[in-house]
């Protein structure tokens, strides 16, 4: 039944290709081009914005077509929904990965090596810390949107009020933690978030750490190493002392810690200051930023926390087509301003040339006219370009998590949680049949 | 016996065998993982890391607690329920009857969201009562969760396993109590030492199928793990198996862990079974 049809099809649509191909080039609008002429190819992503950056690249050019699916973010499922879809094969050509969770779709073959698709004018156009970070054992396998660096949002109103100010080093942080106890009615300094291993990572990389590492054609795991564990004893001492709270952020009830001034200050990436003005309009003219603490006065280094990149699926039949329209997504100044449409946000590009487009987009009044997009670009130099994700992140956080849950002044400690992750983190990387080199303390 | 064969075939050899074939065959990704990926055999491997993982072994543990706190506790109230039903102590008995078995014909998902909605602070009716008596108990706690869990599945299972033991009791012959009773044995004599040993083989059939229904659990702790950090994405075996074939997207080691499950279900009812069998011999020799 569906031979003779389909082939007469075929040849209607082959003769018919080039008439409307000349007829769109004299037509008035790019837009009245049909779809179907132009090389197809599909996006997923969870990023806010996603669908007004399609639009704009549709209508910017009549050779490529991209199709937008919204998925839930990564962990709502839009990463199973991505795993699944490649394994029955049919994964999108463009695909939306968090930094901490490419090493795994790159291994399990989704994400593919992008050396030969990638142009040097590309890669020159990257901040080259967050391109490390896409690359594994020299090949790069997805091309980074943004980097958020890590910085110290704190409530400057109440700072001010009572002559406080923004501590420059973590000596600094835990001292002024005892004086907002103590000075302060009803309020700390911040949250340890319970649910917050990204966090707690970026800590431990500004500290130095290296949780995962690629030597000798091994995975080394070394998550207990002396950085982490000198950041593990640092919150373990504020938790111990009762300066911090411990709350999941993903929570109504650090929500109301937020909102009510519980806690003054929020130590996350830089994207956050977006976050709180979408979710505390109340609060405007009340927040500053500041950059992250340092371990000494006159180091500078730094993690980030948060940020995406696009990868090209193995599966994409058009490969080229996928890179072109990751290109302009990542680096073209309409992207962002088509994105930045979409809503309030403080995304910080891996493209320094967009960063003027961030600033002139974002209201000023909310800071108090504070140059946000300078102290980030400012802050994104300091971050260090040789962190690296290891191969099941996901689950990794999610082991630390469970731990982080149960840890409090005399009950489990902060390095327990931790060595918990690479405890829960090893057997999984074994039964993939990695090359695992471990390391204990 | 065809259709029996059809179906056994069906839904549990070529499961358990696909299980098997993927914990021994599966994808290789060796050095970094970088390269492209093979399906090979890759041996023990799979079954070396579940045993090496103490996320899993844990699991096992919170299972193994689990069953010991609450086969006992459901054997002895349902029991003891079927006892006092059918001495007709109880008036009503229809009735009685109907309201403890109504919620085993709730859906598991729907009971513990029920349940979900009275054990979470805040909007939870009975710990805002037990918090005006000066009471505050977090009942998804981390000494509490099994407990908490334990409670779900008796409101679940309690009327189900009487109904059984409540049938067994009155397929007793009527002269045999009559007997006792003629002995000068009273009701509470006559319940444990001439009723309840007649029904041995339903007690044995329950523990059974609780055991097996307590090895699965799923559905009661992933419900709850939302809503609790308590309760973590492998607080259970199945709960491992889940999370390891579809977040960690490894599934040797899934398969892996299935098939221990499956082996370790395997060995302790057949442990139950030789045990009541055993009795059951010795008495029949003494």
């Amino acid at each position: 039944m569906s031979g003779p049809p389909s082939r007469r099809t075929l040849l209607a649509a082959g003769l018919a290709a080039p008439l409307i191909g000349a007829l769109g080039g004299c037509g008035p609008s790019e837009g009245s081009l049909s779809a179907g002429d132009r090389t197809r190819i599909t996006f997923w992503s969870a990023l806010r914005g996603s669908q007004e950056v399609v639009a704009a690249f549709n209508a910017s050019q009549d050779r490529i077509h991209v199709d937008f699916e919204q998925v839930p973010t990564g962990t709502q499922g839009g990463y199973a929904k991505l795993g699944n879809a490649a394994r029955a094969g049919n994964a999108p050509d463009v695909a939306t990965i968090e930094y901490p969770q490419l090493p795994g779709f790159a291994i399990d073959g989704v994400a593919r090596d992008l050396n030969d698709l990638v142009t040097d004018d590309l890669r020159a156009q990257l901040l080259p810390q967050a391109l490390e970070r896409t690359t594994f054992d020299g090949r790069l396998y997805s091309v980074p949107l943004d980097l958020a660096p890590m910085v110290l949002h704190y409530r400057k109103d109440v700072f001010d009020h009572h002559g406080l100010r923004a501590p420059r080093t973590w000596a600094e942080f835990a001292d002024l933690g005892r004086t907002i106890r103590d000075r302060v009615e009803g309020s700390r300094i911040t949250a340890f978030p319970t649910d917050g291993a990204s966090q707690f990572a970026a800590f431990v990389c500004q500290a130095g750490g290296q949780w995962f590492d690629i030597r000798d054609d091994a995975w080394r795991v070394a998550m207990t190493d002396a950085p982490t564990r000198r950041v593990a004893e640092y919150w373990q001492g504020l938790i111990d002392e009762g300066l911090v709270h411990t709350t999941p952020t993903n929570s109504q009830q650090y929500n109301a810690q937020v909102s009510d001034g519980s806690i003054l200050t929020r130590l996350t990436g830089s994207w956050d200051a977006g976050a709180q003005m979408n979710a505390r309009p109340g609060q405007a003219g009340q927040w500053a930023v500041a950059p992250l603490p340092q371990w000494e006065e006159d180091d500078a280094l730094l993690s980030d926390h948060g940020g995406s990149t696009f990868a090209v699926s193995t599966d994409s039949a058009r490969p080229e087509a996928a890179m072109e329209f990751i290109a302009w997504q990542v680096a073209h100044p309409d992207a962002f301003r088509a994105r930045l449409s979409a809503g309030t946000s403080t995304q910080f590009p891996a493209a320094p040339a967009l960063v003027d487009v961030g600033r002139e987009a974002l209201d000023p009044d909310y800071y108090d006219g504070q140059d946000l997009y300078s102290l980030f670009d400012a802050e994104a130099a300091k971050v260090r370009d040789d962190w690296v994700w290891g191969p099941r992140m996901s689950s990794t956080f999610q082991v630390m998590h469970d731990n982080f849950a149960r840890v409090g002044p005399g009950r489990m400690s902060v390095l327990d949680a931790v060595a918990a992750a690479q405890e829960g983190t090893i057997p999984d990387l074994h039964a993939l049949g990695l090359n695992v080199h471990a390391v204990h303390g | 016996m065809a259709p029996f064969f059809v179906l056994l075939v069906g839904v549990f050899l070529a499961p358990v065998i696909t299980a098997v074939w993927l914990s021994f065959f599966t994808d290789d990704r060796s050095g970094l993982g970088f390269g492209p990926e093979s399906t090979t055999f890759v041996g023990l491997r799979s079954y070396a890391a579940v045993f090496g993982d103490p996320t899993f072994l844990g699991a096992l543990g919170v299972v193994l607690v689990f069953c010991l706190v609450y086969i006992p506790l459901l054997v002895l109230l349902s029991l003891t329920l079927a006892l006092l039903l059918d001495s007709g102590a109880a008036r009503l008995r229809p009735l009685i009857q109907l309201g403890l078995f109504l919620p085993h014909t709730v859906p598991g998902i729907i009971a513990a969201i029920i349940w979900l909605y009275l054990y979470t602070p805040g909007i939870s009716p009975v710990v805002d009562v037990l918090a005006g008596a000066d009471v505050t108990i977090d009942l998804l706690g981390v000494e509490t969760v099994i407990p908490s869990i334990v409670n779900i599945a008796i409101w679940t299972n309690l009327g189900y396993n009487m109904v059984i033991f409540y049938t067994a009791l009155r397929a007793v012959p009527r002269e045999l109590v009559e007997a006792s009773v003629v002995d000068g044995a009273g009701p509470v004599r006559t319940a444990l030492s001439v009723k309840a040993p007649l029904i041995r083989s339903s007690v044995v059939m329950v523990v059974l199928f609780s055991l097996i229904w307590t090895l699965q659990l799923f559905t009661e702790p992933m419900l709850l793990s939302q809503s609790t950090p308590v309760i973590n994405s492998r607080f259970t075996p199945s709960m491992y198996i889940y999370d390891a074939a579809f977040t960690r997207n490894n599934y040797g080691l899934a398969a892996a862990a299935s098939v221990i499950l499956l082996v370790c279900t395997v060995a302790l009812s057949y442990v139950v079974t030789r045990w009541s069998n055993r009795d059951a011999r010795r008495r029949a020799a003494g």
